[in-house]
């Protein structure tokens, strides 16, 4: 984990409040090693908003590193008007990734809203190992979408109003495509309602599952303990001194849905 | 055992009969048990390291969400989570005899007993660690020792018998959120402290607007970050109008500027808190700064400043 002086290097928006942004980043680049990785981004020098912002990372390539962020308030609103040559601290990588997508089963990656960076990360993945996959990307409208719907390819979209894809939540093509597949292994990150939904799913259908989810983060290191979630007796143990809870900057942010409870 | 020669002595403090290379520790809470990020942390730097409150047993700690961030602070709702003492001891303890950074344990408690027995826990072993700073004041926890920190007996009581128990550093940790912060400072004092550290977190609340729903847990949680400089500042500066034992200021510290100004108010020594969890590099960096900035000073060293404010009235 190190912290580093980045420069920007592209800032754009890619659909309705939603943007990329790449680094120059040959320090944690370096360091990283899988989707579901995250940095703690500090945007501005001063101390109007004391704290890192916690963002999945999108891609690596060579020393650049991208993230995907929604504008949600001030602080994102003020990573949107970054032009490239700003710089911009990041502390990273941090936290855990997704495993396994590799291995004899047929990966179904869901991402919605915010959680759209580690998915498409995953994706990424899953393509230069060539490996066959289904992807499901939630939105609530078109605007916010800026993949196309290809069910062909396995490409799967839905919106909430049916602008785009399937109307409703990314539940409606998930429970087809678990259907139509062997060894379904689904892999998510996206807004809590949503992993709740598949968590459940998971559950009760046995089907593995992977969840990044997200917390309240004070540091991203440890050392705040605040950005907990409740976990099953036992079942990680890897940095958590606690019964109880975990730790997502430290054991997460991805967790077997079976080792999780949202509650 | 690897002990290092302090070759900067303008910055060094005095607190009990205890000297320290500098004035600028880390506050509990905020740093862990004072190991955990080697590779962002130089800890050698830092006059002291004050390590997470300990507790007679583990605690898990509150349920999510515990933190919040606010204007130019944050609000956290941990709930004391912690290894416990009996871990403490047999864990963390050995690895403190060969960190060369001075130790102060903080210690929390429902009731005197558990203070007593914590500290004579760890007084029945062998260790480095260089003295105890005991938080009377933590407001996350219902039954977390508030009673101490609100009433000046209780406050006496306490320090009184945890006196009897130790002659390493003991530190009372006063809480913000009470009339007269002096008042309860000079019973620390006339019961046997060494010093005082203040400010704790000030009592606050976050509500989101759109939900409507709090943004903490536990409703209330304790607000740290530069919103509460002002706060700690006048704090430090009316109880070092009336105490005789050293003040360790906290509250709000990011820089080497808000050290001189808690020095001026009346600050023996300094915590720095919230600023951790942006950069836990912070403290080593302001160690830095701060030698700079006396360099540059009308001053010759950080003892002779404190308390120097000029009053206006």
């Amino acid at each position: 984990m190190i912290i580093e002086k980045t420069v920007i290097l592209s800032n754009n928006q890619i659909a309705d409040n939603i943007w990329e942004m790449k680094f120059e980043s040959p320090q944690i680049s370096q360091e990283y090693i899988g989707a579901g990785q995250f940095i703690n981004i500090l945007p501005n020098d001063d101390w109007g908003h004391p704290l890192r912002r916690p963002m999945s990372i999108s891609s690596v390539q060579n020393s650049n590193i991208s993230i995907i962020y929604k504008i949600f308030g001030d602080v994102t609103e003020s990573l949107s008007k970054k032009n490239p040559g700003d710089t911009a601290e990041l502390l990273g990588p941090i936290g855990n990734t997704f495993t396994k997508w590799e291995s004899d089963v047929f990966p179904i990656l869901i991402g919605g809203g915010v959680g759209l960076a580690p998915i498409l990360n995953l994706k990424s993945q899953c393509d230069s190992a060539d490996i066959d996959y289904a992807i499901i990307i939630g939105a609530r409208n078109s605007s916010e979408q800026f993949i196309d719907h290809d069910p062909k390819n396995k490409i799967y979209l839905s919106t909430d109003d049916g602008s785009l894809g399937e109307k409703g939540t990314v539940m409606v093509p998930l429970e087809k495509i678990i259907k139509e597949h062997q060894n379904p292994y689904l892999f998510a990150c996206g807004p809590e309602p949503m992993l709740q939904a598949i968590h459940d799913i998971a559950l009760n259908e046995k089907i593995p599952t992977q969840l990044s989810v997200e917390s309240y983060m004070g540091c991203g290191i440890g050392l705040c303990q605040g950005c907990v979630i409740s976990k099953n007796t036992n079942s990680i143990k890897e940095h958590s001194y606690h019964e109880q809870y975990s730790l997502v900057c430290l054991d997460g942010p991805v967790y077997e849905a079976k080792d999780i409870n949202f509650d | 055992m690897k002990r290092k020669i302090s070759i900067l002595t303008k910055n060094a403090v005095k607190i009990g009969n205890i000297s320290f290379d500098n004035p600028i520790w880390v506050a509990s809470g905020t740093f862990g048990y004072g190991t955990e990020n080697p590779e962002l942390v130089d800890v050698d730097k830092l006059g002291a390291i004050v390590t997470k409150s300990i507790t007679l047993y583990p605690r898990e700690g509150n349920p999510p969400p515990r933190i919040v961030e606010t204007a130019s602070g944050m609000i956290n709702s941990i709930g004391l989570a912690n290894i416990g003492v009996d871990k403490y001891i047999k864990e963390m303890i050995p690895i403190y005899d060969n960190v060369s950074t001075k130790i102060i344990m903080n210690i929390a408690g429902t009731d005197i007993n558990e203070y007593v027995e914590i500290i004579e826990k760890v007084e029945s072993v062998s260790s480095s660690i260089t003295g105890y700073e005991i938080n009377i004041s933590c407001p996350n926890v219902k039954k977390g020792g508030m009673e101490f920190g609100v009433d000046a007996a209780m406050t006496e009581e306490l320090t009184a018998e945890l006196r009897k128990r130790t002659n390493r550093l003991l530190i009372m940790k006063l809480s913000p959120n009470v009339s007269d912060i002096v008042s309860i400072g000079m019973s620390a004092q006339e019961a046997g402290a060494d010093a005082v550290s203040a400010i704790n977190t000030v009592v606050g609340m976050s509500i989101d607007s759109n939900s409507g729903k709090s943004n903490i847990y536990t409703t209330y949680g304790g607000l740290s970050g530069p919103a509460i400089k002002p706060v700690g500042l006048a704090a430090v500066h009316k109880l070092f109008q009336k105490l005789s034992i050293p003040i360790v200021g906290i509250g709000g510290i990011v820089s080497s500027k808000d050290v001189i100004e808690y020095v001026l108010a009346g600050s023996s020594a300094v915590q720095i808190g919230t600023a951790n969890y942006r950069n836990p590099g912070t403290g080593e960096n302001i160690v830095d700064q701060l030698n700079q900035e006396i360099s540059d000073s009308k001053w010759e060293s950080v003892k002779e400043m404190i308390g120097k404010v000029k009053t206006l009235s």
